[in-house]
């Protein structure tokens, strides 16, 4: 794949935006879901729209960092399609009759530690460390969970939700591996290289503390809902495969590190989980008042079509 | 109404000489022939906002009164402050300094006025000086065009449909840096089943209460509209693509021993009038150049926002990420808390679409309204000019700023005799009042004409190489400026070339313009 214009880019984003109110929520197929399904997909699916709504902080965050005004508006319109695709989620989810009135879907606790850890430092952290972490995000949403999804359930409606969901992703990954390669080469290189000596940031550390443990909770959700392992697998390899396919993007130093930590996750063998699983069962005993109220940024996802 | 629209000039006294030259018009840009010359002056004043009526009345004060204004609008005088009209709209300025030094007003009855006072202020100019006569309304120019052999300048216009013609030795151009409100380019918009307002054009038939109203724009205007609208409205919802910078305004009420002192003392009123011009000099060095004091700007500013705005992540998206001084410097001290209003909410999705009902944003969801107000500005015209202008051997002015404007001191442009520019190429103020700056304009003008009336001169031109070396040195001194730091605004075009604002301070400004130096012109006999 060569380097995308982003300039290009930018205009078939902005030619390709939709909104929920294109989508009859009401078309018949619901019915298709099996009872026996119906509380294993609650849980995928909550935890699949919190997913992609702190993956919509993080490009928040990221447009604040981006070198250019190109760059900045693609991450600003980004932030918005994974809120979307969040919203979208949870519509499906109302759909099925998952979400009482009004209400949220209750984010586990290492999603609370998530959001909270966005909130508080995502916006100190450098271009190269989201940049790099993303992707993986994405890609894990993209190669595996989706899929799957669309193999287990059979609606009509969610298949035509996530036709476009699918075609935002793959803009994303086009513009996330662009950018990757962009933080192998020159000044980026060298941000970059510096930044590893700031691994020691507490900022960052408190970062890898939420992170971790959420996606071994993830991977365990997603395993016992019927997710074959090879599918994490592939989609790991597919992150260092593409993020790797140039000089450039294996020069990016968190591109490394990012790949080297995706083995760990997929291989549960590996010494990586002793600590990490303790910290998951751990996160069970943190309780949810001691955060305190969710940032207003959270408040500001709904299944409602028009407001 | 203090200034009602005069009748037609049916007025012998009004008519001047018609003169046979009407065929010679040299913009053959039209096949069909040009009209009859309705009326000729010494000057022809296009517009009749502050610059306008003042030029006239620094012309009448110079003993010069064969004056013609020709000004589109059948709503009178007032430019700005008659078609600003919006809820809130106010100057940002101390009133003190925005008036005209030479036409002082002792009644201001804030420091801060709101636009129907300075309209007011407008009115009392043009009856002060009876400027009435010299108003022609509903004339919209629609082109002008320079007779080289003849020295003088036709101006067509367009009278209610009726093409019409007029003469002038010379012609000041005063239609306005802000005068065409301008509608963003989103996609759907002529959709929009509900009802649409511009800032520019208020409709105060319109009743807000009880009313979903979407605000698009958060700058000088939107931030004027929004408090007032949110006191009126059942739910308004402010669509924001940049945040600005926002300073808190220092306003209250004048007392009145102050009016009674400005009326007993007008040494006093002047030494206000001092004061203020000196405090917004010194702002120039927060806002036109990377200082000291443009981080103590900016941390006066996010102190501003921190204490009226306690959520982190509203304070996040109000947080601006330019350099203050690079767009407009906002200043208000009601805006941040009318946005945190129950009924009120901030909306920073990028807008995808209007749709039939409402605005459609990036997030996927339909903000449904029942009216949309447009707070996006004018279209600023970087390159083009407000309409043809042809000069000296046909050439065209719109051709020549394609890639930027460009003129002598802001008011001449070589090529094109006898034309005063005012608010031309580079006389953008960032910090201090524009009156200062027309004042500056008015008199330079003023000096031209004269030399070109007394001297029975046919053409008064800017030497070409005298225009270019003095924008070499403009362009030079704006790359230092905050204004070409980086951000998009309108003051730049599209190129980034900045041809709007002044790179100094106001008093620098002046002094450029105190002195015509013949040694610049050509004189054309
Ligand atoms: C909302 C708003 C707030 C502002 N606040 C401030 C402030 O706080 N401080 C400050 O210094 N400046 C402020 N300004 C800038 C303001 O425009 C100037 O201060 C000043 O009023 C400009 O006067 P003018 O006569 O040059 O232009 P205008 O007042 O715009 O007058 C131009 C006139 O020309 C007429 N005209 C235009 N085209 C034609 C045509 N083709 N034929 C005939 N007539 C025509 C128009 O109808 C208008 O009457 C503000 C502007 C706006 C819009
Ligand atoms: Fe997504
Ligand atoms: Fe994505």
């Amino acid at each position: 794949m060569a380097a995308i214009d982003l300039d290009t880019m930018l205009a078939k984003i902005k030619s390709s935006q939709w909104a929920l109110a294109d989508i009859d929520w009401d078309a018949p197929g619901a019915e298709e879901i099996h009872p026996d399904q119906w509380v294993k997909l609650k849980a995928f699916m909550s935890d699949l729209m919190w997913i992609e709504h702190v993956g919509a902080r993080g490009f928040a965050a990221m447009a604040k960092k981006a070198p250019d005004d190109t760059l900045k508006e693609i991450y600003t319109y980004f932030h918005a399609e994974e809120q979307r695709h969040a919203n979208a989620e949870m519509a499906l989810m109302k759909r099925w009759g998952m979400l009482e009135g009004d209400e949220l879907p209750e984010p586990n606790i290492n999603l609370r530690l998530t959001i909270e850890w966005l909130d508080r430092y995502s916006d100190d952290m450098p271009l190269e460390v989201l940049g790099s972490v993303i992707p993986m995000l994405e890609i894990a949403l993209d190669g595996a969970l989706l899929k799957f999804l669309l193999d287990e359930v059979s609606d009509p409606v969610c298949h035509q939700v996530f036709e476009k969901i699918n075609a935002d992703e793959a803009r994303h990954l086009g513009v996330d591996f662009h950018v990757m390669e962009m933080l192998g080469q020159g000044r980026f290189h060298q941000l970059a290289v510096k930044t590893i000596g700031t691994v020691a940031n507490p900022k960052l550390i408190l970062g890898v503390l939420a992170y971790a443990p959420l996606l071994n909770r993830m991977r365990d959700n997603i395993v016992a809902m019927g997710l074959k392992e090879e599918r994490l697998y592939e989609a790991m390899n597919k992150y260092k495969r593409i993020g790797g396919r140039t000089a450039e993007g294996r020069r990016n130093p968190w591109f490394q590190i990012i790949s080297r930590h995706g083995e760990y996750v997929v291989d549960r063998s590996h010494f990586y989980h002793k600590p990490v699983d303790a910290l998951v069962k751990l996160s069970n005993f943190i309780p949810a008042r001691l955060l305190g109220p969710v940032p207003t940024w959270v408040k500001e996802l709904t299944w409602k079509p028009t407001a | 109404m203090a200034i009602a629209p005069p009748q037609d000039p049916v007025n012998a006294t009004l008519v001047k000489k018609t003169t046979a030259a009407a065929g010679k018009n040299p913009q053959e840009r039209t096949a069909s022939p040009s009209p009859a010359i309705q009326e000729s002056a010494a000057v022809i004043i296009i517009g009749a906002g502050f610059a306008g009526l003042g030029m006239a009345i620094r012309l009448k004060q110079a003993g010069i009164r064969d004056i013609i204004i020709l000004e589109r609008s059948d709503r009178g005088v007032g430019g700005t402050w008659r078609d600003n009209t919006y809820p809130g709209a106010a100057c940002d300025i101390p009133s003190n300094l925005y008036s005209f030094s030479f036409a002082p007003n002792p009644n201001w009855s804030s420091s801060f006025s709101r636009s129907g006072e300075i309209l007011d202020y407008i009115y009392h100019l043009v009856e002060k000086f009876d400027l009435g006569g010299y108003l022609r309304l509903q004339e919209n120019v629609t082109g002008i065009a320079y007779d080289e052999a003849a020295g003088h300048w036709s101006a067509t216009t367009d009278h209610q449909g009726e093409a019409r013609q007029y003469q002038g030795r010379t012609v000041v151009m005063a239609q306005g840096p802000l005068s065409n409100a301008s509608f963003p380019a989103i996609p759907g918009i002529d959709r929009f089943q509900g009802h649409k307002i511009h800032s520019a054009n208020w409709d105060h038939d319109y009743d807000f209460t009880g009313k979903r109203v979407g605000v698009i724009g958060t700058g000088a205007s939107g931030v004027q509209i929004i408090p007032e609208l949110v006191k009126q409205a059942a739910r308004v919802r402010v669509f924001q693509r940049t945040p600005g910078w926002v300073v808190p305004r220092l306003d209250f009420a004048k007392p009145d021993w102050q009016q009674t002192l400005f009326r007993k003392l007008p040494v006093s009123q002047k030494a206000l009038r001092q004061l203020l011009y000196v405090a917004h000099e010194s702002m120039a060095l927060a806002v036109i150049w990377n200082s000291p004091l443009t981080r103590l700007a900016e941390r006066l500013s996010r102190a501003h926002l921190r204490r009226q705005v306690k959520d982190r992540w509203l304070r996040r998206q109000l947080t601006p990420d330019f350099t203050i001084g690079c767009k407009r410097v906002l200043v208000s001290n009601d805006y941040y808390p009318a946005l945190q209003q129950d009924n009120c909410k901030l909306i920073t999705w990028p807008i995808d679409c209007i749709s039939p009902e409402g605005i459609r944003t990036a997030e996927g969801i339909e903000h449904q309204f029942d009216c949309l107000v447009f707070a996006t500005g004018f279209e600023v015209g970087h390159s083009g000019t407000p309409f043809p202008i042809t000069g000296r051997q046909g050439r065209q002015l719109n051709e020549e700023w394609k890639s930027g404007a460009s003129a002598y001191k802001s008011i001449n442009v070589s090529g094109y005799p006898n034309l005063f520019l005012t608010f031309g190429p580079n006389s953008g103020p960032g910090h201090n009042s524009a009156l200062v700056y027309i004042e500056a304009q008015l008199d330079y003008a003023v000096q031209g004409i004269r030399t070109i009336l007394d001297g029975k001169l046919k053409g008064l031109d800017v030497k070409p190489r005298v225009q270019r070396e003095h924008n070499k040195a403009m362009q030079q001194r704006l790359s230092k400026t905050n204004w070409n730091s980086g951000c998009q605004s309108w003051y730049l075009t599209e190129d980034g070339f900045n041809a709007t604002m002044y790179p100094g301070f106001a008093s620098q400004y002046a002094r450029q313009m105190a002195q015509l130096d013949p040694a610049d012109y050509q004189v054309l006999k």
